[in-house]
């Protein structure tokens, strides 16, 4: 398995070769049933570095992030081919062990989802699904995972109050709190400020910023200026198909494909 | 066919056609009380009185509707009330503890009808509730598509079964099978308990607390699995989605995300369906026994209020007999709307240390 991910990793034609990939996708295909929604993907999420996937409606790039944690397992007819290499296992394989999976890679949805519980409860909900951790512990990990979110300030002096009571901005943080409660190793974002104002999306731009220390980053977005503030590396597709993949400045300054420029451009989209 | 008319009538105009643009300009640029000589404005008020009456109407008509509700339970309880009266005031508030129940001697008390139709109501919420809740999981996390049109249409019609139906039922295949099997074997392994094996102790007949227990219990599982459905099938795809995402399994999932996000309505449910426990009076009827003791256990007979009521109305030959009857029907009201207001409370309770 090892050396199979070492040749794999090593073909890949990538920009950012000097950082190792956290998960390299090679040969993926996805189905809607028959309808073919992914064709031959390859592509590495590099160490630590923020991969925006950018592209028109019903380009497959949020099916994309939906085959990294394989949340399409819960709805019958959907399956994916190839194969997506994670720490020298396929996590396509029908042996791996779907929750643990999710643990290491977290997501984050469009629309914030706080769970109809106390703020202290919606990151503890997660945590406790993995570890059993002491009180002091947990409230440790709670304090901590809402700072990492930039929420902790303001919610501190409320953490036993329902999280719907928190504001769309505010909720979105709590729901990245969430996720890294968990301490997964990748998070993938869909589309996470598509409902926010523009401050609460300046807001999670920067933490995306500071996140990446510590985490493997994929962010859907349809915003060319956010990926472009964010990203360090951006995927283009198009119907299913990678268009084109490389560093943020060289995709939005020196495209190579004829169909990438269209798109940064606004000729289409 | 006949080609395209020449002009259109004016009234035909496309909206944003330039005739009509115009039209409009004008109507907006003249007040109506300066306009009065034209005829689209002087239309407009006629219009706008019609619109009010209309809608003092409609506003009337929903408020009798809604009083219509408050009278006649108002209605029904006074006069219970008022039937009951006489009961009421020669035993006094005895009547609710008074155990005994003698027509031969005119002596009345609810206790044993009370304690019966409390605790078959207990008996049919425990066998209800957990099952209702797997029903309900089952078709909204766990079913394949195609089980589940089925499934609800048959959950369905166990609602539309007649409750005489299910006495009958009860009566001529359950009791039996409940005295020949079920019961000696619950005396055999449960009897000999401490404490807990009162409860199991008698013998086998068949009819008595536990029995009606499970009719009952029966008979409210779809009332309670269908609103359970319902609100889970409800629960937002992304929540369910956002629990998945951070590696919960599907019992995780609904025991942490659903259940939480529907606790209100699944109270409501469940309360419905106790509610209907409670004023269950033919299949109650037929399988409870009828007799006025009070025996701690369950597989003994007893008796309900409404099954009492529904029984001797027609042999009440007396004055205090019959108003005894009545003050039972009025007591079944205090009792119901006790229990559904303490529902009430805790729901409020509820969302109250949640901090809404």
């Amino acid at each position: 398995m090892m050396l199979g991910i070492a040749t794999e990793t090593a073909t890949a034609a990538t920009l950012t070769d000097a950082v190792p990939a956290r998960i390299s996708m090679r040969d993926l295909e996805f189905f809607y049933g028959a309808n073919r929604a992914l064709k031959g993907i390859n592509l590495d999420l590099p160490e630590r570095q923020i991969t925006g996937m950018i592209g028109p409606s019903g380009c497959g790039k949020s099916t994309l992030l939906r085959v990294l944690n394989r949340m399409y397992d819960l709805y019958p007819g959907q399956r994916a081919t190839g194969q997506v290499w994670m720490d020298g296992v396929n996590i396509l394989d029908d042996g791996i062990e779907l929750n643990y999976l999710r643990s290491r890679v977290g997501m984050v949805f469009q629309k914030p989802t706080p769970f109809a519980m106390s703020i202290y409860n919606n990151i503890a909900f997660g945590v406790r699904l993995h570890e059993s951790l002491g009180k002091a512990a947990m409230d440790e990990r709670v304090e901590w995972s809402l700072t990492r979110a930039a929420l902790w300030d303001e919610a501190k002096d409320r953490l036993n109050s329902s999280a719907l009571g928190l504001s769309g901005g505010q909720q979105q943080r709590l729901c990245i709190a969430r996720t890294i409660a968990v301490r997964p190793e990748v998070i993938l974002f869909d589309e996470p400020t598509s409902a926010l104002d523009p401050i609460s999306t300046l807001k999670i731009e920067e933490l995306l910023d500071e996140l990446k220390k510590d985490f493997t980053i994929a962010i859907v977005t349809h915003n060319m200026q956010q990926a472009a503030r964010c990203a360090d590396q951006v995927a283009f597709f198009y119907l299913g198909e990678l268009v084109e993949v490389g560093a943020a400045a060289q995709i939005f300054t020196a495209p190579t494909q004829k169909r990438t420029q269209e798109y940064i451009t606004g000729r289409f989209g | 066919m006949p080609g395209p008319p020449a002009r259109l009538p004016p009234d035909h105009l496309p909206p944003d056609h330039p005739a009509d643009l115009t039209r409009k300009a004008v109507r907006a640029m003249s007040p109506p009380a300066t306009a009065t000589a034209m005829t689209a404005p002087t239309a407009q008020p006629a219009r706008r009185a019609r619109g009010a009456a209309g809608d003092a109407l409609f506003r009337a008509a929903a408020l009798f509707a809604a009083l219509f509700v408050l009278i006649s339970l108002s209605a029904a309880a006074l006069s219970m009330l008022y039937g009951g009266l006489p009961a009421l005031m020669k035993f006094g508030l005895g009547f609710l503890y008074h155990v005994a129940w003698n027509p031969v001697r005119q002596d009345f008390g609810a206790a044993v009808p009370i304690y019966g139709t409390l605790l078959s109501s207990a008996l049919a919420m425990l066998i209800a509730v957990p099952v209702s809740f797997g029903i309900a999981i089952f078709l909204t996390e766990v079913s394949p598509r195609r089980l589940r049109g089925p499934i609800a249409a048959a959950i369905e019609l166990l609602a539309g079964i007649p409750s005489i139906i299910y006495g009958m039922w009860g009566l001529f295949v359950f009791v039996p099978y409940m005295s020949d099997h079920i019961e000696p074997w619950l005396t055999d392994h449960l009897g000999d308990l401490p404490l807990l094996g009162a409860l199991f102790q008698g013998p086998p007949l068949g009819i008595g607390m536990l029995t009606a227990g499970i009719i009952l219990g029966v008979m409210i599982i779809p009332f309670i699995s269908s609103v359970m459905r319902d609100v889970f099938a409800l629960v937002p795809p992304s929540l369910r989605e956002a629990a998945f995402a951070l590696g919960a399994t599907r019992w995780e999932v609904v025991s942490g995300v659903v259940l939480p996000y529907t606790r209100t309505a699944v109270v409501g449910g469940i309360f419905l369906g106790l509610g209907r426990a409670l004023g269950e009076t033919m299949a109650v009827t037929f399988v409870l026994g009828n007799a006025h003791e009070l025996s701690a256990s369950l597989l003994m007979p007893g008796n309900s209020i409404a099954a009492a009521i529904a029984n001797e109305f027609t042999e009440a030959d007396s004055d205090i007999y019959l108003s005894s009857l009545i003050a039972l029907g009025f007591l079944l009201f205090v009792v119901t709307f006790i229990v559904l207001a303490a529902a009430k409370i805790m729901l409020l309770r509820l969302a109250r240390n949640e901090g809404n």
